[in-house]
């Protein structure tokens, strides 16, 4: 048994093909089904976002479920430039636990510290978990890394500052924005012009609860379009200063030549002085507003490289927090290995204290067959010595054996483990587990026949 | 040692603010300064209530007493504004106050005072009581202010470091002045009133060449001044917060000019 990652990222595809391969939850579910009816993975957890789709496996035939994955996205995105492979990236073992607290932590995302893919993340797990599939598709490994997965990216997120700050024009417009109004429901927002920035800004300041949309243009019919747009109204040109009189923040991006909110304008607009905060996001490439305005006490004037200064800070504070988020993922990454190294050792022990319950069973028929004058509450006294024995016997190399798997160098010492107990023989299962009927692994561990091994990967 | 456990915990309280601005407002941290905050508050409240139940008397009379029941009533403050969304963080600029005001109380000495016998009844508990809100509202004002300033100029400046991340918006700082203010303006308005009434009956007339008239009277005017900067011509948030600074540092200045002038005859706070 091993663990993969497979699939798509805006490291290895562009948006083109990204987009083509992106599933919706509904999609994820029947493609999650799909999975499991064709190849019998054991589990599987599948993550799309904007930036990525991947799949996450646990399963005993590999090669063949990412074979059958790889077909599934190919018919998904259909005919495309290259061949599907092409695009696509995959990591096993170890490779994967660190690539998904990687992905969760926000240090794979497009933008550094982005905090949205940790509740992507979230959800991708919950769909595999709520799938009505015995057994469960995200059973105990893919349960447990995704658990885990989450609390590091909450670990990362609270003890460094990858997720500090703003990282876009639009995030950083309104951040500025909460630090002067803090709440930002029911402030009027008065727009000049239009462009892609703008129309983000607008976006982000709209959910953040803003009320009141002014858009004034340099043709009213313009302004109508816009209005309706961000479901604001119009104003005309000459009603500038009446405008702004009444608006709590501003965002200029026209391609006028020359400033439009002159101080002039601004004087009309505040007769009696300015007596409020007054955030001005100018993007506008000349200028709108006359940075005199700027001077104003309780205006807070912001223009495009001020914007893009801001980013390119709060980019390199996040970037500088990349080497300690890097060590708490190393750090939870072995963790998990080590989890994952002892559950290799279940099956060994099982098969380990079934081999000595068969001898002591066999040894104690022997010793009572010639006692025959020994009454029944001997016979117990002698078999319940027989028991405790062995027990203590096998009590301390079973607990080394999984203190032994957390220190590294598990996979040799289990193999000395067989060895020296005499467990290599595959064929041959115990007395003990043939009268229990066991082979199936307990709730919380996967399910092993005594044989088989699970491992991170090859 | 029972004063000096909540003044120790202050600190650290203070600490553990200062550090929570260094670390870029990140982590539990701010959990444990509220915890340590509302640790030291209850430690204080418990030593005051341990000076009145072994003197009998309320630790209101008497400079090291009556300031450390004003310590405790900022810290008062600052434990309801904990709960609140990042309101708390006005700690790290009003906790100073309240370290200090508790350290010159240790060093005065908080012990029971020979005049209590002479300041005693309703009216002079509800007039100190009164007064210690009034001030701590300055004080909650000043510190806001402070912040609003530091907030105001590092948007101005258009960095967004440590302080920018840490301090609290400047419309949550403006409305914590603006309630520092008004509460600390009724709240001395009413300790005035009942200050005159219990001289009146106690003492027969107000003598106006008090010192301690002269400092409560101007400290009302002071408000007066901060509430009229703030109304004047609309509503002004820097120009406040300017004020608030400026009539806090006013009232505590005073304060020291009174206390080292007069205040050795005994006839001062």
């Amino acid at each position: 048994m091993s663990l993969a990652v497979v699939g798509v990222s805006h490291h290895t595809a562009p948006v083109e093909v990204r987009e083509r391969m992106a599933f919706g939850p509904s999609e994820a579910a029947e493609a999650l089904l799909e999975l499991r009816s064709e190849t019998e993975v054991r589990e599987a957890v599948l993550l799309s976002t904007c930036n990525r789709t991947e799949v996450y496996l646990f399963s005993a035939n590999g090669p063949h479920v990412i074979q059958a994955w790889q077909s599934l996205l190919g018919g998904k995105a259909g005919r495309l430039e290259r061949q599907v492979g092409d695009y696509l990236f995959e990591q096993r073992g170890e490779g994967v636990v660190r690539h998904l607290f990687q992905v969760a932590a926000g240090l794979d995302s497009l933008v550094t510290g982005e905090a949205e893919i940790q509740g992507q993340v979230r959800d991708a797990y919950e769909l595999a978990a709520s799938m009505p599939v015995d057994p469960p598709l995200a059973g105990p490994v893919l349960n447990r890394l995704f658990q885990m997965a989450l609390s590091v990216g909450g670990q990362v997120r609270s003890e460094t500052s990858i997720g500090e700050g703003a990282a876009s024009v639009a995030s950083v417009a309104v951040q500025l924005a909460r630090k002067i109004f803090g709440s930002l429901k029911g402030k009027r927002v008065l727009i000049l012009g239009a462009g892609q920035t703008g129309e983000l800004i607008v976006e982000a300041l709209d959910r953040e609860g803003v009320q009141g949309v002014m858009v004034a243009n340099r043709t009213y019919e313009r302004a109508v379009g816009l209005a309706q747009q961000v479901q604001g109204h119009a104003i005309a040109m000459e009603r500038l200063a009446e405008a702004l009189g009444s608006a709590d923040i501003v965002l200029s991006s026209t391609s006028a030549p020359h400033p439009i909110l002159t101080q002039r304008v601004f004087r009309e607009a505040f007769p009696g002085g300015l007596r409020r905060p007054l955030l001005m996001i100018d993007i506008a490439i000349p200028r709108d507003v006359d940075p005199a305005v700027g001077h104003d006490p309780e205006v807070f004037l912001y223009n495009v490289d001020d914007l893009r200064k801001i980013v390119d800070e709060q980019v390199r504070v996040r970037e500088g927090a990349v080497p300690e988020a890097d060590r708490i993922i190393q750090a939870q990454s072995e963790e998990f290995r080590t989890w994952f190294a002892s559950l290799e050792v279940v099956p060994v022990i099982r098969k380990m204290r079934g081999r000595a319950e068969d001898l002591r069973t066999l040894e104690l028929e022997r010793l009572l067959r010639g006692m025959d004058h020994l009454s029944d509450g001997d016979r117990e006294r002698v078999e319940e010595f027989s028991r405790r024995l062995t027990n203590k016997l096998l009590h301390d190399p079973t607990v080394r054996l999984r203190k032994g798997m957390g220190t590294g160098g598990g996979a040799e010492l289990v193999e000395a483990f067989r060895f020296l107990y005499g467990l290599e023989d595959h064929n041959r299962p115990s007395r003990a587990a043939r009268r229990s009927g066991e082979g199936r692994g307990d709730a919380g561990e996967p399910a092993g026949d005594g044989e088989s091994k699970e491992k991170m990967g090859s | 040692m029972t004063h000096l456990l909540p003044l120790l915990l202050y600190s650290g309280a203070f600490v553990l603010w200062v550090r929570l601005l260094l670390r870029g407002a990140r982590g539990q941290a701010s959990l444990l300064a509220s915890g340590v905050t509302g640790v030291a508050v209850f430690v204080h409240a418990v030593a005051l209530g341990h000076f009145w139940l072994r003197y009998g008397e309320l630790p209101l009379v008497g400079p090291g007493a009556a300031l450390s029941s004003l310590a405790f009533v900022g810290g008062l403050a600052l434990v309801a504004m904990l709960p609140l969304r990042d309101v708390g963080r006005v700690a790290i600029a009003l906790l100073p106050f309240i370290i200090i005001v508790q350290a010159v109380a240790l060093i005065l000495g908080i012990q029971p005072s020979p005049m209590a016998l002479d300041f005693q009844g309703t009216g002079f508990v509800l007039h100190v009581s009164f007064a210690f809100l009034g001030y701590q509202g300055l004080a909650l004002a000043f510190a806001a202010g402070v912040l609003y300033l530091i907030q105001h100029h590092e948007l101005k400046e258009k960095r967004l470091g440590r302080f920018f991340h840490f301090i609290p918006p400047l419309a949550t700082l403006d409305k914590l002045a603006r309630v520092g203010l008004w509460g600390g303006f009724v709240a001395l308005t009413l300790a005035l009133a009942f200050g005159w009434a219990w001289t009146v009956e106690n003492r027969g007339s107000l003598e106006m060449s008090d010192p301690k008239v002269i400092w409560a009277v101007l400290s009302w005017l002071v408000f007066v001044g901060v509430l009229l900067a703030r109304a004047g011509g609309g509503r002004n948030d820097y120009r406040g917060a300017v004020a608030a600074v400026v009539g806090f540092g006013v009232v505590v200045s005073t304060y020291l000019v009174l206390r080292i002038t007069v205040g050795a005859t005994g006839v001062f706070l």
